[in-house]
């Protein structure tokens, strides 16, 4: 044994065994995210299991200084940090009981008020966000030949939602955009990864069940019903893209619940808010999953081979279906 | 599995001491390393084990048999039936969609199914293909099944090559390989220097400029396109290179030699000298067996740029079944023709920094059609170079150029550099080794964007 240590190959597993546990201590606190932000299971738990005395040791020595010092550097200090609260201002309070000042009702205007007009020169800012399926139908966006229509950005983070602020946390990302983005439309595609049992962020004393469950139905729909509500009152209307049909039975059975959720908090909100139907948008003539769609007589590729995703072309269909909302909301020209 | 994932680094850290273990008793060793090579491809997806399995029982019986057969015909029959196989499986898993979809269109149904592609098979098949020719030609003896079967699965090529030769690869297999003998200090750099290009300038130039300018020609300046453009011809190459760096890094350790796959390719003097730098294995593969057998320069000048030129869309169309792909090929086919037919070869050092130039942006051009989605979308990567000078390039920042520089300039690197470098490395005691190359992986993950991005190579 010892003849073989003294050997190349026995010094490269050395070199290969102490240089992975040496990084292991210096990345421990990035390992550790990591691992946070699995999909619960067992792989999830042993990587917890292992990471978390790595963290330790690796604070005890100081040796979480390099990174956070790298960090700091390059402008990206805090990214260890794990952020799992649901940042959604509290519902409206009901009236206080007794009699008080009644409100005047307001006047009501005969005809429909007049579309906000947007132009070339003073465009509609459009900010597009969710998972992996935001980008394609984002990008769809930015390909519209509508000069009155200015994407501010994509913003599509894999594996992400409304159920695991501690993978990114979306209700802070929003804050930030209702104070410094400041678009007039927030087009979001939510829910493909958050059709999972378990859910990050749950109000103290709150227990949520298995996904479809009541209880997991109400705290989804309180995050979206939030979402909404917070943004329509920063003036931006929100517009959700519901979940494609997919090929797969697991799919099949959990999209919809998405969709059900997603789809009455936009009729809630209808003022300011709407829901696209990319489910029925991309289903077949009988109502089943297709890769393919006739687009101009052309058969097109939809979908990738995974059965979610989209390919540019359903993407430039959804930002059709999109700018028509839109073209109802607004004079675009 | 990702090489850049922590799933890879303990599969590799159980799979390399285990495997020295077993170095001496070669039948043990052949059966743990096909298992680790057949659980790193069941990584993906478990259902395209049998497909492997099956492309390495059929080569070689059929191997087997060419090499049995006394009679030419018959020798011909047994290898006609081996490329229809290898062709055949590569054609359905790579090409059914798209043919399908155009029977669809012409005659109006809609039966079409979806395939999916399996990971590398374009590479294993690849190496099949060549063991079965090689048989064929007598250069090569048909080895044990299970060493063909490792030969075809070892894991460090598996989905992203090189594509190793059976000439190359199978002598190593003939006996236990020597703990003394191996590069330690190469395969660590190899390793850390692929981590690099991949995950730090690869993924950085995906993230902040390719992906997003490719995606919306339209809605950005002419710099940024430009720059875009430029960045996607270091991030395929940091991407791929990167890759294979890894591949052969892990194959040194494991105690393998396998053969370069890049040699600096953006400092090419003319396409000829690209293409002897660039994903070097595909293109002697291309070389001997297809362009060669089908006359290769032998047969004059005209035959020549035929052959050329169908060498060269064949070699596209082997990316993907899409006209941007052809047209990729077709660009390189023609300017290897042009090159032929006004006989360039730089004889002055300005000379070949006018090649340099010259090729480097018949490069991106061509990087153009093989990046967009549609042909649509590439035009309006071209028309955009040149109809929006001026606007505001946000895209434009300081990290991004600072990649494509990097990238660049790593391409004038000189070997005697590179060889020092390793030197010194090796020089360094063992503990020193192991900080370097910790110290080395957390700047690395830690520069590098969040999140592992598949390679780009991996869908071929």
């Amino acid at each position: 044994m010892r003849a073989f240590f003294a050997t190349a190959a026995g010094r490269g597993i050395v070199v290969l065994f102490v240089g992975l546990g040496l990084a292991g201590l210096l990345e421990a606190e990035g390992l550790r995210k990591q691992a946070q932000i699995q999909q619960p299971g067992i792989e999830r738990d042993i990587a917890l299991g292992v990471t978390r005395p790595l963290v330790r040791v690796s604070r005890a020595l100081h040796l979480t200084t390099p990174r956070h010092e790298l960090q700091a550097a390059i402008g990206r200090s805090g990214e260890d940090n794990i952020d799992s609260t649901v940042h959604l201002s509290q519902p409206p309070l009901p009236p206080p009981a007794g009699p008080t000042h009644r409100p005047r009702p307001p006047k009501h205007r005969r005809g429909k008020p007049a579309k906000p007009v947007y132009t070339a020169a003073r465009p509609l800012h459009v900010w597009v966000a969710g998972d992996s399926l935001a980008q394609v139908p984002g990008d769809g966006l930015q390909r519209l030949t509508v000069a009155s229509i200015d994407v501010v950005g994509v913003e599509s983070r894999l594996s992400t939602g409304l159920a695991r602020p501690d993978l990114y946390n979306w209700y802070t990302r929003f804050n930030q955009v209702i104070a410094h983005v400041k678009p007039q439309v927030a087009v979001l595609s939510f829910g493909a990864d958050d059709a999972h049992d378990y859910m990050a962020g749950v109000p103290a004393g709150r227990t949520v069940g298995a996904f479809g469950t009541p209880s997991w139905i109400a705290e989804y729909r309180r995050r979206v019903d939030g979402v909404t509500r917070e943004l329509n009152a920063a003036g931006i209307r929100t517009i959700w893209l519901g979940l494609p049909i997919p090929d797969g039975p697991g799919f099949k059975r959990s999209f919809p619940v998405v969709n059900a959720i997603l789809q009455s908090v936009a009729r809630k909100h209808s003022k300011l808010s709407s829901y696209v139907d990319t489910w029925h948008l991309l289903d077949s003539a009988h109502g089943t999953y297709t890769p393919y769609l006739r687009v101009h007589g052309k058969l097109t590729l939809m979908r990738l081979p995974d059965g979610v995703h989209y390919t540019p072309a359903a993407g430039d269909l959804i930002a059709q279906a999109v700018l028509e909302q839109l073209r109802g909301y607004y004079t675009l020209r | 599995m990702l090489f850049p994932t922590v799933t890879f680094a303990v599969f590799f850290l159980i799979v390399l001491p285990v495997s020295w273990a077993l170095m001496p008793h070669q039948r043990a060793w052949r059966v743990w390393i096909l298992l680790a090579s057949y659980v790193f491809y069941a990584w993906w997806d478990w259902h395209f084990v049998f497909l492997l399995g099956a492309s390495t029982v059929v080569n070689h019986v059929l191997a087997v048999a060419i090499h049995r057969a006394s009679g030419v015909r018959r020798r011909k029959g047994m290898l006609a039936l081996a490329l229809a196989f290898d062709l055949g499986m590569l054609g359905y898993f790579k090409y059914a969609n798209f043919f399908l979809s155009s029977v669809d269109n012409a005659i109006g149904t809609s039966w079409i199914a979806q395939v999916a592609l399996p990971v590398g098979i374009s590479f294993f098949t690849f190496m099949a293909i060549s063991y079965v020719i090689d048989t064929y030609r007598g250069q090569l003896v048909p080895a044990s099944f299970a060493r063909f079967a490792v030969f075809q699965a070892f894991f460090p090529h598996l989905v992203a090559g090189p594509i190793v030769r059976a000439s190359e690869l199978l002598p190593q297999l003939e006996s236990p390989r020597d703990p003394r003998r191996v590069n330690l200090s190469r395969a660590f750099v190899l390793i850390v220097s692929g981590l690099f290009l991949k995950v730090v300038i690869a993924n950085h130039l995906a993230v902040h400029i390719v992906d997003e300018v490719f995606a919306a020609p339209n809605q950005h300046s002419s710099l940024e396109v430009l720059l875009a453009v430029y960045g996607y011809a270091v991030q395929i190459f940091a991407d791929f290179c990167g890759y294979t760096n890894i591949a052969i890094g892990i194959a040194l350790l494991l105690g393998f030699e396998f053969p370069q796959n890049f040699a600096s390719p953006y400092a090419a003097v003319s396409l000829q000298d690209f293409w002897r730098r660039w994903h070097m294995t595909l293109s002697r593969w291309l070389r001997d067996y297809l362009y060669i057998p089908l006359g290769g320069n032998r047969k004059g000048r005209i035959l020549t740029y035929r052959n050329l030129m169908l060498t060269f869309v064949l070699g596209g169309l082997w990316h993907g079944a899409a006209w941007t792909f052809i047209v990729w090929g077709a660009i390189h086919g023609v300017g290897l023709s042009v090159e032929r037919l006004i006989g360039w070869r730089p004889s002055s050092r300005a000379g070949e920094w006018l090649g340099r130039l010259v090729t480097f942006h018949v490069v991106c051009f061509a990087w153009i059609f093989f990046r967009a989605d549609s042909f649509g979308s590439a035009g309006q990567v071209i028309v955009r170079l040149a109809d929006a000078w001026g606007r505001p390039s946000p895209l434009v920042t300081t990290s991004v150029v600072l990649a494509i520089l990097t990238g660049l300039l790593a391409q004038f690197v000189r070997p005697s550099a590179a060889a020092a470098f390793i030197g010194g490395f090796g020089r360094l005691p063992v503990a020193a080794k192991a900080v370097t190359v910790a110290v080395c992986l957390m700047l690395i993950n830690t520069l590098g964007p969040v999140g592992v991005a598949p390679f780009i190579y991996f869908r071929f």
